[in-house]
């Protein structure tokens, strides 16, 4: 099985972030705090409590050379946390929204980190050494509705963004003084490279591939768009798949991607020889019943009383057994971030989802996926 | 590849109308001939590239809605229709379901049990989620 540990670590968790060595994992139990766990012997010890949000925190990240955590709340702030001795010292990041912020990640070079915002911005904050404090800078530009997801291409400049106006967005964040000027890619600050309307819905979960060729997003509406050879002439594929939308993906390799989502266990798509991306399979397994509905006993009711009108009286399965959802999460996947890298490939990753959980996954055990990434 | 390329921008209304017509044609002539299932395939065809505006919809789903209720055999029709065509069909189905009329409801909430088993949930949000194509 691909799960190697399960862990219940509190009610619901909102959004989780891996320190450096992986000893230790930051979650918000869907409120005001973060609770930074420690993994002591077998057990989880909860060494430290960081209060300092009123509100959600909707996400964080935890760099890894500079070890420094990054959250981003519904209170419209975000913090900068350093480790200062034992404790953890959060430092306040003006980010001038007036809308929640929803999602945050830093940079490949962790010189700045992206926030997402209810307030259809997307602000790229960065260090000033002589006043010793954060500075953030908005992209007001462009965006038609709140940005759901963000991420960094590996050139520190790019970034994408996913938005619940249904478009991806690909912008410049470069900074005088911060980034190097590149002479071959003039880019000002905030200036929109490519926008990409291929959705029709809701679109969260946008990340790069490992050399940043590829770009894959999710849709509301069960479909996932990769996009090769980002740029001026994008080639666009759209994978139809059969369940519940996905809310996060992760590039394991640059051929292969893990999306989970609402459907409670990660699902397994591929990019085959010609580029074509298709979906291969779960993983883990997904417990099928017999005939009729597939689904969980709430839904066989209610199909039960929605085809109970056709005159010619359907079957449906009454004995419905209760959970033919995950095997594992036993709610919404809401985040996905890699444990391990061998090289540009991602082995193990973990997942929290709103059930409480989170489970760590180990590809090693998954033969023929292991032959895809192989390739 | 991308669904969007599908969208192509018809002629003229008039253009739209005549073309669906002329696939009405064949539609009957495939019924006459006790072949339900190639008559809703020929219905389902092209619907994209004929989107226009009521008049061609309307014009549309009337085809599509002939060809619908002279199904008996729903297993057999599901299991020789593209995978493409689930989401267009799953489009007609609600709009039949939208109509109220006892037989049409009948008939779409049959075809729907065995659509959503072989298409997935996942159809029907595509379905909730278009708001550009619609039928």
């Amino acid at each position: 099985m691909a799960v190697t540990a399960v862990h219940q670590l509190a009610q619901c968790i909102t959004c989780h972030a891996w320190s450096a060595d992986r000893s230790m994992v930051a979650l918000c139990p869907n409120n005001s705090e973060v609770h930074i766990y420690r993994l002591v012997e077998d057990k989880w010890e909860k060494m430290h409590v960081l209060q300092k949000h009123d509100q959600l925190i909707s996400g964080i990240d935890w760099s890894a050379r500079s070890n420094k955590i990054v959250t981003a709340s519904h209170d419209r702030n975000s913090y900068v946390w350093n480790l200062e001795g034992s404790e953890w010292v959060p430092t306040l990041v003006i980010l001038r929204l007036n809308r929640a912020a929803l999602c945050v990640q830093w940079s490949p070079k962790e010189n700045k980190f992206a926030v997402g915002s209810g307030a259809k911005t997307v602000c790229i904050c960065y260090y000033e050494q002589e006043n010793n404090w954060w500075v953030s800078k908005l992209i007001r530009k462009r965006h038609d509705s709140s940005v759901t997801s963000v991420s960094w291409h590996p050139d520190n400049i790019l970034v994408a963004s996913t938005s619940t106006d249904g478009k991806c967005r690909i912008f410049s964040t470069f900074i005088k003084g911060v980034d190097a000027k590149d002479p071959k890619k003039e880019s000002r600050f905030g200036e929109l490279i490519v926008q990409l309307d291929l959705s029709p819905s809701w679109t969260f979960g946008v990340k790069w591939s490992p050399s940043g060729n590829t770009l894959a997003y999710v849709g509301h509406n069960s479909v996932i768009y990769f996009v090769d050879d980002v740029g001026p002439s994008p080639l666009a594929q759209n994978v139809v798949f059969r369940d519940l939308p996905l809310r996060d993906v992760l590039f394991v390799s640059e051929k292969m991607v893990i999306g989970v989502g609402y459907d409670c266990i990660p699902m397994v798509f591929a990019a085959d020889e010609r580029g074509i991306w298709s979906f291969i399979r779960y993983l883990g397994e997904r417990k099928a019943v017999s005939s009729g509905s597939r689904y969980g006993s709430q839904f066989s009711e209610a199909f039960g009383k929605f085809y109970g009108q056709a005159k010619q009286g359907v079957s449906n399965d009454a004995s419905e057994t209760s959970r033919t959802r995950g095997v594992v999460h036993e709610n919404c996947i809401n985040s996905i971030i890699p444990l391990s890298r061998q090289g540009t490939q991602i082995r193990r990753f973990s997942t929290s989802g709103l059930d409480g959980k989170l489970v760590m996954w180990d590809l090693e055990t998954e033969q023929d996926l292991l032959e895809l990434l192989v390739h | 590849m991308a669904r969007a390329e599908r969208f192509v921008e018809a002629d003229n209304a008039e253009a739209i109308i005549t073309r669906i017509e002329h696939k009405s044609r064949k539609i009957e002539s495939l019924l006459k001939q006790y072949k339900p299932v190639e008559a809703l395939k020929t219905a389902l065809e092209g619907t994209y590239a004929m989107t226009g505006d009521e008049r061609c919809k309307s014009a549309h789903w009337i085809a599509v809605h002939r060809a619908l209720m002279a199904i008996k055999d729903v297993d057999g029709m599901l299991s020789s229709l593209d995978p493409e065509y689930y989401d267009i069909l799953m489009k007609y189905l609600y709009r039949g379901l939208a109509t109220g009329d006892r037989p049409t409801c009948d008939q779409c909430l049959r075809i729907h049990e065995k659509l959503t088993e072989k298409a997935g949930l996942g159809c029907i949000l595509r379905f909730l989620t278009d708001t550009v194509n619609t039928v």
